[in-house]
């Protein structure tokens, strides 16, 4: 019926019962473990453990060297260790259904674990091996690359992938942690990356030194201190997050950016800004409150106007992203019939402007409040959402009693503090829009429905 | 549907906690029916609206969940898509619930931080929400005004055609998706699995309200739906609630309408290619499988495990490893008629559609011939067992795998599904391959990127 929003998920932390609010950082506990950052958090689910982690060593790493060194990496972490090969660590791993995986992001190498508490201390040992001790043979290296060449070419054709290339471009500027290699530098940085270069990367980026784990479930902190004590023992290094201060944004251009991608018969559309805000600025709660409104589910008003009452799309909202440890977007997110595309970029913006130029009402900031926090605790009634949660708020650079201040901090918001933070930071007539598609000549006629 | 790797892993869950289970609810205005697996079945007796309880206390919230045994298997030429609008139509309003009146179902759910969407398949739609315990009671009154009482306006209609429309435009974005599409009308001729559960562009286009309706007043009624609560709930006290808001409701004045149509035997290999602007290709190759309650469906389930499950699989040994393709899958689409099973693999730069076809051919020949090892079956079915304990993590995940089994025909495979795996032997998994695989019941497709002249080079 309608995708989740990225507003939404945003705000999906973690808690366990609305009961409890105020337990959050009571259940957790969190201590140092062989230079990690160990947190772990008993739930009622028996005999599982949820494991998410990260390290400092996502894309924004390359910084002006290769763009492809940081997910090659990544990649490379599945393809066995000094000691024994992937198909052995698979094996070990599947006989008792346990999962790792690994995920490169802007900033972060991520890892997911799961696997029954008796298998704690396997999945700990082979997780630390995979991070401490990749193989680097020449033959896996050629395979990743080619892999990860194939991905991105399929990602050419999809028009949402460049469309948020087009804008993470436009938005920021040479040497901001969000800007991103385009697909076909990545292409060939892919080709140009050696595996000289990756060692380095691995020498200088895997380390413990800003390395975080929560572990989630049917866990003790004795135990789990104790397995990563032992498998991480030894290890050093490590480079902490970029996090440079914010600039002023680049003079946006007043064009459309026009992405065009044969035989789609949907246009992606983006129209966004940075925000020049961190997750964490002041301002920035509001702001993301007040986008809620704007953009969020079913009832914001981007879907009211623009799908329910004029039926121009089937995919309407708008978000903020890239701010956990700089400066990030706010973005406007939708797809269009080529045919419907300028009535609904229209529409869309229409909506943008009234929202910003009258704000929220006080109906509207109840309602949102009353809803995110409601969110905010059912998403913590699964193991994944609070070890999501956990890690989440300590990258942002809070301490785990921001689990329970949330909720408190929604609700003490006003309808002034969101309307001025929306009003102070965003400005919708200058935002960059991007349309990626198949579009239709400029004089083709649009069928529409009547609204 | 999803595959049955997780359906399967979430029954044996059940079973497990069978031995935790107590006495069936008292509850005057219903018949006990059963329980099995720690999950009690009920009947309101008033108008045969069934009611599944899965108590889950682990987290104070609960996921109400609405299963309607219609879907796209239900349509016919001109009334393709029908379903799935008229889903979208549910969220328009009810009598005593809508935007105009400010107490809407979304605007309930979203002022609660409800997670609540809904969804159309070939077998059934569902209308679901995980939510606070204490706010099960407002959504209940709201899913039940609108089983009986919608206001299906056509004023609703017109802008909602552009959004499915929209809708349907986003899955032809993905060349994948439409040579998947491609292979199941060709595979099926007769049984409506034939059709996209979205529908034909043009049914989608010209399906008018009134048309709608008589799929409302055909089928949504309690005797052809199922509710399933999970979660933080007294089988009791939920039972008295469901009551209240569902007891008033009729029985269908008419049997709901039966499928009678059966495919025709195939006579031959089929094939379809899809030709778009695009990079790689894809290969898949189709076979059909009985219906979804089958016996023999736990060997397919686990031939699918040992060819694809993992990097200890085969086919991520000859295509993935050896760099030939991205990806490569076995999987089943299950249905309540017939199901369809899919080989699939995404072509790496360099390799040919020819070498991908031989190769997947090869490794169900080899199942075919040789069957599995002993090692390679154990290992896929500790699988199971240990991701039934990963499934504890959610309500909704038990409920969305309940309404699955409940859309083929039969929830109680929720859990005998897991025991059945548990039972299949190295011979069982050789003895389906032989039965269900052989190519003349093939249907083979292939996505062939087209090169636009004039674009610029990745």
């Amino acid at each position: 019926m309608i995708r989740s929003k990225g507003i939404l998920l945003a705000f999906t932390l973690a808690a366990l019962s609305l009961q409890a609010q105020a337990d959050m950082a009571k259940h957790a506990e969190h201590t140092s473990a062989a230079g990690i950052d160990l947190v772990t958090y008993h739930t009622e689910v028996k005999d599982v453990i949820d494991i998410v982690g990260y390290l400092p060593a996502g894309e924004a790493m390359a910084g002006t060297g290769n763009a492809a060194l940081p997910t090659l990496m990544g990649m490379m972490l599945e393809r066995g260790t000094r000691t024994q090969d992937q198909f052995a660590i698979a094996r070990q791993l599947e006989e008792v259904g346990a999962e790792i995986t690994f995920n490169v992001g802007m900033q972060s190498l991520q890892f997911d674990a799961k696997c029954l508490a008796k298998d704690l201390p396997l999945v700990m040992r082979l997780l630390a091996a995979q991070l401490r001790d990749p193989a680097f043979l020449p033959g896996e290296f050629a395979k990743v690359k080619e892999q990860f060449t194939g991905m991105l070419q399929n990602s050419t054709r999809s028009t949402e992938a460049r469309a948020r290339e087009a804008l993470g471009r436009a938005l920021y500027p040479a040497g901001h942690p969000n800007r991103r290699a385009t697909i076909e530098e990545m292409l060939a940085a892919v080709k140009s990356a050696t595996l000289k270069d990756l060692q380095a990367f691995h020498v200088k980026y895997y380390g413990p030194a800003h390395m975080t784990i929560a572990l989630v479930g049917d866990v003790s902190m004795s135990a789990s201190a104790a397995e990563v004590a032992k498998e991480f023992a030894g290890w050093s290094g490590g480079e902490d997050f970029l996090r440079t201060e914010s600039v002023a944004a680049p003079a946006a251009p007043t064009d459309p950016i026009l992405v065009p991608i044969p035989a789609k018969t949907s246009v992606s559309v983006l129209l966004g800004q940075r925000t020049l805000l961190r997750y964490r600025d002041p301002d920035a709660l509001a702001l993301r409150v007040g986008t809620a409104i704007a953009g969020r589910g079913f009832t914001g008003r981007l879907t009211t106007n623009v799908r329910d009452k004029q039926g121009l799309t089937y995919d309407i909202g708008a978000g903020l992203a890239d701010d956990n440890l700089v400066d990030g977007m706010w973005f406007m997110d939708a797809s269009f019939a080529p045919a419907l595309l300028e009535r609904g970029i229209a529409a869309g913006r229409g909506t943008l402007q009234a929202w910003w130029q009258d704000g929220v009402t006080e109906k509207e900031l109840a309602a949102c409040k009353q809803g995110l926090i409601g969110g905010y605790y059912v998403g913590l009634s699964t193991n994944a959402g609070v070890g999501h949660a956990i890690v989440n708020a300590l990258q942002r650079g809070y301490e785990l009693t921001w689990l329970d201040e949330y909720p408190r901090a929604v609700q003490a918001l006003t309808r002034e503090q969101v309307n001025a933070a929306i009003s102070r930071h965003l400005t919708p007539a200058t935002m960059v829009l991007v349309e990626a598609g198949t579009f239709l000549p400029a004089a083709a006629p649009a069928s529409a429905p009547t609204p | 549907m999803k595959s049955r790797l997780t359906i399967a892993v979430l029954g044996l869950w059940i079973v497990g906690s069978t031995a935790l289970q107590a006495d069936p609810a008292v509850v005057a205005g219903y018949t006990f029916i059963k329980a099995l697996g720690g999950i009690e079945e009920y009947r309101l007796d008033s108008n045969g609206l069934s009611v599944l309880i899965a108590p889950d206390h682990s987290a104070p919230v609960v996921t109400f969940e609405v299963t309607y045994r219609v879907g796209s298997r239900n349509e016919v030429t001109g009334t393709t898509g029908a379903t799935h609008i008229l889903e979208h139509m549910m969220f328009k309003g009810s009598e005593n619930y809508s935007d105009a009146k400010g107490n809407s179902i979304k605007q309930y759910l979203e002022r609660v931080g409800a997670q609540f969407n809904a969804s159309t398949s070939v077998d059934r739609t569902n209308y679901f929400a995980t939510l606070g315990r204490e706010d099960l009671e407002g959504y209940v009154a709201i899913e039940a005004d609108r089983m009986h009482r919608l206001l299906l306006r056509d004023s609703d209609r017109q802008p909602e055609m552009t959004v499915v429309r929209n809708e349907y435009e986003r899955s032809k974005n993905n060349p994948e998706s439409q040579l998947i599409e491609e292979i199941r009308a060709t595979a099926f001729e007769a049984l409506p699995i034939h059709h996209p559960t979205l529908g034909w562009l043009s049914d989608i286009e010209h399906v008018s309200t009134s048309k709608l309706r008589e799929f409302y007043e055909t089928f949504y009624w309690p005797n052809n739906s199922t509710v399933t609560v999970a979660g933080d709930v007294e089988p009791a006290a939920v039972l008295a609630l469901i009551r209240k808001y569902y007891s008033g409701y009729p029985h269908s004045p008419a049997p709901i309408p039966d499928i009678y149509t059966q495919e025709p035997a195939q006579s031959g290999p089929r094939r379809v290619t899809v030709t778009k602007p695009g990079e790689l290709g894809t290969v898949v190759i189709a076979h059909k499988l009985p219906n979804a309650r089958d016996p023999d469906q736990p060997a397919v389930e686990l031939m699918d495990a040992v060819l694809s499950s993992g990097k200890s699989s085969r086919l991520y040994h000859a295509l993935v490893d050896s760099g030939l393709a991205l990806s490569a899958d076995a999987d089943s689409q299950l249905y309540r008629d017939a199901s369809l099973h899919l080989l699939f693999a995404e072509l790496a730069p360099g390799a040919t559609h020819e070498q991908i076809e031989q190769l997947l051919l090869a490794e169900l020949e080899k199942v075919r011939t040789g069957g599995v090892t002993a090692a390679e079956l154990s290992r896929v079915k500790q699988q199971y067992v240990a991701a039934d304990a990963y499934r504890r993590d959610g309500t909704s995940a038990i409920a969305s795998e309940l309404n699955e089994w409940i859309a083929i025909g039969d929830w109680t495979m929720y859990v005998t599904f897991p025991q059945q795996i548990s039972a299949v032997t190295a011979a069982d998994i050789q003895r389906v391959a032989r039965k269900y695989f052989d190519h003349s019941q093939s249907t083979t497709g292939w996505f062939v990127p087209q090169t636009v002249a004039g674009e610029r080079a990745p």
